[in-house]
């Protein structure tokens, strides 16, 4: 098993900083999938998260300069790697001014992720920084429950709101309670719902537009005025809202009722998939 | 009877110091004397030291006076006057507004009264005064002799900064490994390594990013992550050059500032090279204030340290 890559691109290392810190936010301990042609962040240990899952993934070569891996074998040309996703993070942060970036695939005194940086100086000598972050890698035994989610069939598809707006009302209705209620239909309408003993708040969100749908037959016949809701965690939408750091070039909130809560969003090349389970 | 006053952006170089200070203690000695005020304090497992000695030219106009009666009892000159950090920490706060707010700042006490009185004379009239009690408590003070020291470097503050940067705060200890040839700050070992969570970070710095570069001893030696803080948050206000003075693994490192208005040393004890050695650092060697006086008797017994407290490989340091 090998890897190594380079970042020699400002612009792309300040990218995939901040894809990282996005992923920090979302998930406490990650699964870095490294394949030939992409990288992902997955977030599937469902009893861990209370059903969140989440799968991130952009193609290598808009970031790499340099990029070469070995699996785990021929067959099965994949590298699955855990790590907790703020070490990572942190070590790209370092690398704000630097000349280029290399990861690899080390073992030192147990397998690592090695971020090593050539730092930008005043002086003719460069400095280099290197950090080791200590990594797992998953057998390949685990691997089928790492693979990427279904979308599944929505009743609703819509495209969200300025996120930052989302953010602050749904920041708010957390104090009244945990239990929020989304509700969308195809006429671009969004409400998100809170209600406690005293009190009940709607947030109307309107002419939202909604995405062509991929399944024409399932929203065939549906009333386009008709709500499809679900009710899930605040926490966990909070949570998602806090780790979109920048305006998302597309974001798409996709309701299975009563099952789940499905987030699309695009930053620019990376694609990010949040789901959020329905509370029983 | 002390009596001082600063401007503005005195205030914010005052302030600073008593924020790096605040990293090594909960508690702080105003000790002022002919040669300027020196603010001190020393950690609870007298692992680290700091002083920073404002001299009296630092400020707009100070004046400290002994009381005109001669006392057998040494220690009645000192103001040994000792303040909880609690206390003055909130004082000098947000201290980029009181730089631009604060007109005079006059700082009065007197020993017979436990009590320091600092007051702002601020823009628009406005006067805001501080009545903090202290404890009467003797400074210590660190025997340490930096310039008898193999390994000395001088470096601007910003380099400093960049490399403590690459650790988390969780990070306890951090090692300082020289040879000739370059530098290298790193994560400590000494922690056993946990899978979970502690990355292993390390940067080499060239010589010649260095003001002043002599290495006498190559050496490797792990201190203290949150006192190096200290000093930096420190050096920022000063912009001058930190000058680190160091020898061999257990010997302490001094890291000092000096510019002609101030002289500030943070001296840390470092973790022992032998394989028996506590996990924590050696202790400083610390002593007693004496009352200065002319007498030439008195300025050798200034010399002796008491030691505070032994360990078994306590390394002698004068």
């Amino acid at each position: 098993m090998k890897f190594r890559a380079k970042i020699a691109d400002a612009a792309c290392l300040n990218h995939f900083t901040r894809v990282s810190s996005m992923v920090a936010k979302l998930a406490k301990t990650c699964t870095v999938r490294i394949s030939p042609r992409q990288l992902n962040f997955i977030l599937a240990d469902k009893v861990a998260s209370g059903g969140v899952s989440m799968w991130c993934e952009l193609e290598q070569e808009n970031f790499f300069s340099e990029f070469q891996m070995e699996g785990v074998s021929a067959e099965n040309n994949e590298i699955y790697l855990e790590l907790t996703s703020e070490n990572l993070s942190r070590a790209l942060k370092t690398a704000q001014n630097a000349r280029a970036l290399k990861i690899k695939l080390t073992n030192k005194h147990f397998p690592c992720l090695t971020v090593s940086i050539e730092l930008l100086s005043v002086s003719s000598s460069s400095r280099v920084v290197t950090h080791d972050i200590p990594i797992k890698v998953i057998p390949r035994k685990l691997w089928k429950d790492l693979q990427e989610p279904v979308v599944p069939d929505s009743d609703v598809s819509i495209y969200l709101p300025v996120l930052k707006t989302v953010k602050s009302v749904v920041e708010r209705m957390k104090n009244i309670s945990n239990h929020l209620i989304v509700e969308a239909n195809l006429n671009g309408d969004l409400n998100l719902k809170i209600e406690s003993e005293l009190v009940c708040v709607t947030t109307h969100f309107k002419d939202l537009g909604n995405p062509p749908s991929a399944s024409a037959d399932a929203s065939h016949g549906r009333d386009p005025e008709q709500m499809a809701e679900v009710h899930v965690d605040i926490r966990k939408l909070l949570q998602f809202l806090a780790g979109q750091q920048s305006t998302p070039t597309k974001a798409v909130c996709r309701i299975v009722g009563d099952k789940v809560l499905h987030l699309d969003v695009l930053h620019e090349d990376v694609s990010l998939q949040y789901f959020i389970p329905a509370l029983s | 009877m002390l009596k001082c006053g600063m401007n503005g952006s005195q205030v914010k170089v005052f302030g600073k110091a008593i924020q790096a200070l605040s990293r090594i203690s909960d508690e702080l000695w105003l000790d002022p004397s002919e040669k300027g005020l020196a603010l001190r304090s020393v950690n609870s497992c007298r692992s680290a030291y700091g002083c920073v000695l404002f001299s009296p030219v630092f400020f707009q106009h100070y004046q400290w006076s002994t009381s005109v009666e001669m006392n057998n009892n040494d220690t009645m000159s000192n103001l040994n006057c000792k303040l909880g950090m609690k206390s003055i920490l909130p004082i000098f706060r947000c201290l980029n507004s009181l730089e631009r707010n604060v007109e005079k700042c006059t700082i009065f006490t007197k020993s017979d009264k436990c009590k320091v009185v600092i007051q702002f004379f601020c823009r628009h009239g406005v006067k805001r005064t501080h009545n903090v009690c202290f404890q009467e408590s003797q400074p210590l003070q660190v025997v340490f002799e930096k310039n008898m020291c193999t390994n000395t470097l001088m470096i601007q503050p910003r380099v400093l900064a960049e490399a403590i940067v690459l650790f988390t705060s969780s990070q306890e200890e951090v090692t300082l490994a020289v040879t000739p040839l370059n530098v290298c700050i790193k994560s400590s070992n000494e922690e056993s390594m946990d899978l979970t969570n502690s990355v292993y970070s390390e940067m080499f710095v060239g010589p010649d990013e260095f003001d002043f570069f002599q290495i006498g001893v190559d050496s490797e030696i792990t201190f203290c992550f949150k006192e190096l803080k200290g000093v930096l948050i420190f050096s920022e206000a000063t912009h001058a050059p930190i000058s680190i003075h160091f020898d061999i693994p257990g010997k302490p490192i001094a890291l000092s500032i000096d510019d002609m208005l101030l002289e500030a040393n943070f001296i840390l004890a470092t973790l022992a090279d032998e394989p028996s050695s506590e996990s924590s650092p050696q202790s400083l060697c610390l002593s007693q204030k004496r009352k200065r006086s002319n007498s030439k008797a008195d300025k050798k017994d200034q010399g002796r340290g008491v030691h505070l407290k032994k360990s078994n490989t306590q390394k002698a340091l004068s």
